[in-house]
């Protein structure tokens, strides 16, 4: 079997195929829960893109914040607010046409500036993980020598979750 | 062919895989039907009944008869439904559900499972996932009594996976690894099921895995006498069987995690592995029918205070107590 068209390759070309087809789904669903839904299907293909690249824990985190806890928060945001709420459609202009021609313009220019990069290419005999589970090495790094930036990032979050619930609050004695 | 966890990805390998898939999916509907009909006979014994004991020698065919009726029952779509959601979400429903099954360790020659180094995290990685289909269901049924129960589901499920999570972390710990092949063969080492040095994790594990499972006294989502069901009060047919389905499969999934994590899995003297792996199962299903029988359902505005307030805070100490535990006991 050439190395083109190994197990890998096949399951990259499905998986990203499936990303970008949720992708574009969720740009032209007029609905805003079909558009929820559409985002959880790129999340989960990017899960699948990482557990394919062997970094699996990243990979589960990735479904049980993104696509369980992140997608089930915008839903509940739809259905408490508004039940039937869609976009409206919109005409194109001469405005849109030019983006468009732009946003094809910029995508080739990456295209070509990314294939014509010389990338630095890692040695595969040479394990990353130390022969440890990727679970294991990712808690080494953290805990070792990414230790303080670690608990100062825990730390900003708590921050940021006390700042929501105080910032929430306050709009409700307002009222 | 049948050892892929060891081996890399070939067409055999692949061919094993498949088989694999399909037999543990013939489990599960097995294990689903006849827990069931279990659950009913049980029922019966606790209540002074007889159960059901009309269709075959001891009623044996009774679900069969039952899943046969609901298979060629016509599938109603309600006229006022969002039809493309309505049909999606008993399937969104239920392939997490099968999904989780890949990580338990049936047996000791860990045949049919996936050995990932992540078990622990993609069995809540997947039960989370399952709440967007009974959540999906209940918004596309456009009724009210289908929305309350959708959305009193993905609450109550969501916020119960955290508590469960930190018992889960308990283990852990002890076990030193989230591979669920590891955790049983950590407790073999040990010599000790987890259930023991875990007690206060395996409280709040089988509390918060009952809530998770929707099952009484955490049957909000589908309290008869308010919601008319909840989140499937629409469906009929086989939409509505495949979200029993789920969550049968669910209470299948959390007795082999039970097993696995806390009373030593296929580990166990004299029997082989795979009948230790049942009987133990068999106990969680049993301790679930049980209490269907003995407990009421739980008031709404008690739930969250009690995930919240006495689940979490009693999570963390077991938590806090496990580290201590392994940093001065088990050292090295």
């Amino acid at each position: 079997m050439s190395p083109l068209w190994s197990a890998q390759m096949i399951a990259f070309f499905l998986i990203s195929l499936f990303i970008l087809a949720c992708a574009v789904m969720m740009l032209s669903f007029r609905k805003v829960v079909y558009m929820a839904l559409a985002v959880g299907g790129v999340f989960i293909g990017c899960a699948a893109l990482y557990i394919l690249l062997g970094a699996e824990f990243v990979g589960i985190a990735q479904v049980v914040v993104y696509a369980g806890a992140i997608t089930i928060l915008i839903l509940f945001a739809i259905m408490l607010t508004n039940h039937e709420a869609t976009e409206p459609e919109e005409p194109w202009t001469v405005r849109k046409a030019l983006a468009a021609v732009g946003c094809f313009l910029l995508g080739v220019t990456l295209l070509f500036v990314i294939r014509g990069q010389a990338w630095p290419q890692g040695d595969p005999s040479v394990d990353v993980n130390q022969g440890m589970s990727n679970t294991l090495a990712i808690g080494e790094a953290l805990f070792k020598s990414y230790m303080i930036p670690f608990e100062l990032v825990s730390l900003l979050l708590t921050v940021a979750l006390v700042g929501a619930v105080i910032l929430a609050q306050q709009r409700k004695g307002d009222q | 062919m049948w050892q892929w966890q060891t081996q890399p990805l070939t067409w055999s390998t692949f061919l094993a895989m498949l088989i694999g898939t399909v037999v543990i999916l013939l489990l599960a509907l097995g294990v689903v039907t006849y827990g069931i009909l279990a659950e009913r006979k049980v029922l019966g014994w606790m209540q002074g009944r007889i159960g059901p004991n009309r269709v075959g020698p001891f009623g044996l065919l009774q679900t069969v008869a039952d899943v046969l009726k609901l298979f060629i029952k016509e599938d109603v779509v309600p006229a006022a439904a969002d039809r493309p959601l309505f049909l999606l979400a008993p399937v969104l429903a239920f392939v997490p559900a099968f999904m989780a099954l890949a990580v338990i360790p049936f047996s000791m020659q860990h045949i049919f499972t996936a050995g990932i180094g992540t078990g622990l995290l993609y069995y809540l990685a997947l039960s989370a996932l399952t709440i967007h289909g009974v959540m999906l269901g209940g918004w596309a049924s456009n009724n009210k009594y289908s929305l309350i129960g959708g959305m009193r589901s993905a609450a109550q499920m969501l916020s119960y996976e955290v508590p469960l999570g930190l018992s889960l972390v308990g283990v852990a710990l002890l076990a030193g690894s989230l591979n669920l092949n590891d955790v049983v063969r950590a407790q073999q080492h040990l010599g000790l099921w987890f259930i023991i040095p875990q007690f206060l994790g395996f409280c709040v594990f089988i509390v918060a895995a009952t809530a998770e499972l929707n099952r009484t006294p955490f049957d909000l989502p589908e309290a008869e006498s308010e919601l008319v069901a909840g989140y499937h009060t629409e469906y009929s047919g086989f939409r509505w069987a495949f979200f029993m389905l789920t969550e049968y499969v669910y209470l299948f999934a959390m007795a082999g995690l039970t097993a696995t994590l806390f009373l030593g899995g296929w580990s166990g003297p004299w029997l082989p592995g795979w009948l230790w792996f049942a009987l133990k199962a068999a106990a969680f299903f049993f301790f679930q029918f049980w209490l269907r029988n003995t407990m009421p359902r739980i008031r709404a505005d008690q739930l969250m205070t009690l995930c919240w307030k006495v689940l979490l805070p009693l999570g963390l100490v077991n938590l806090v107590l496990t580290a201590v535990l392994k940093a001065v006991l088990l050292k090295g």
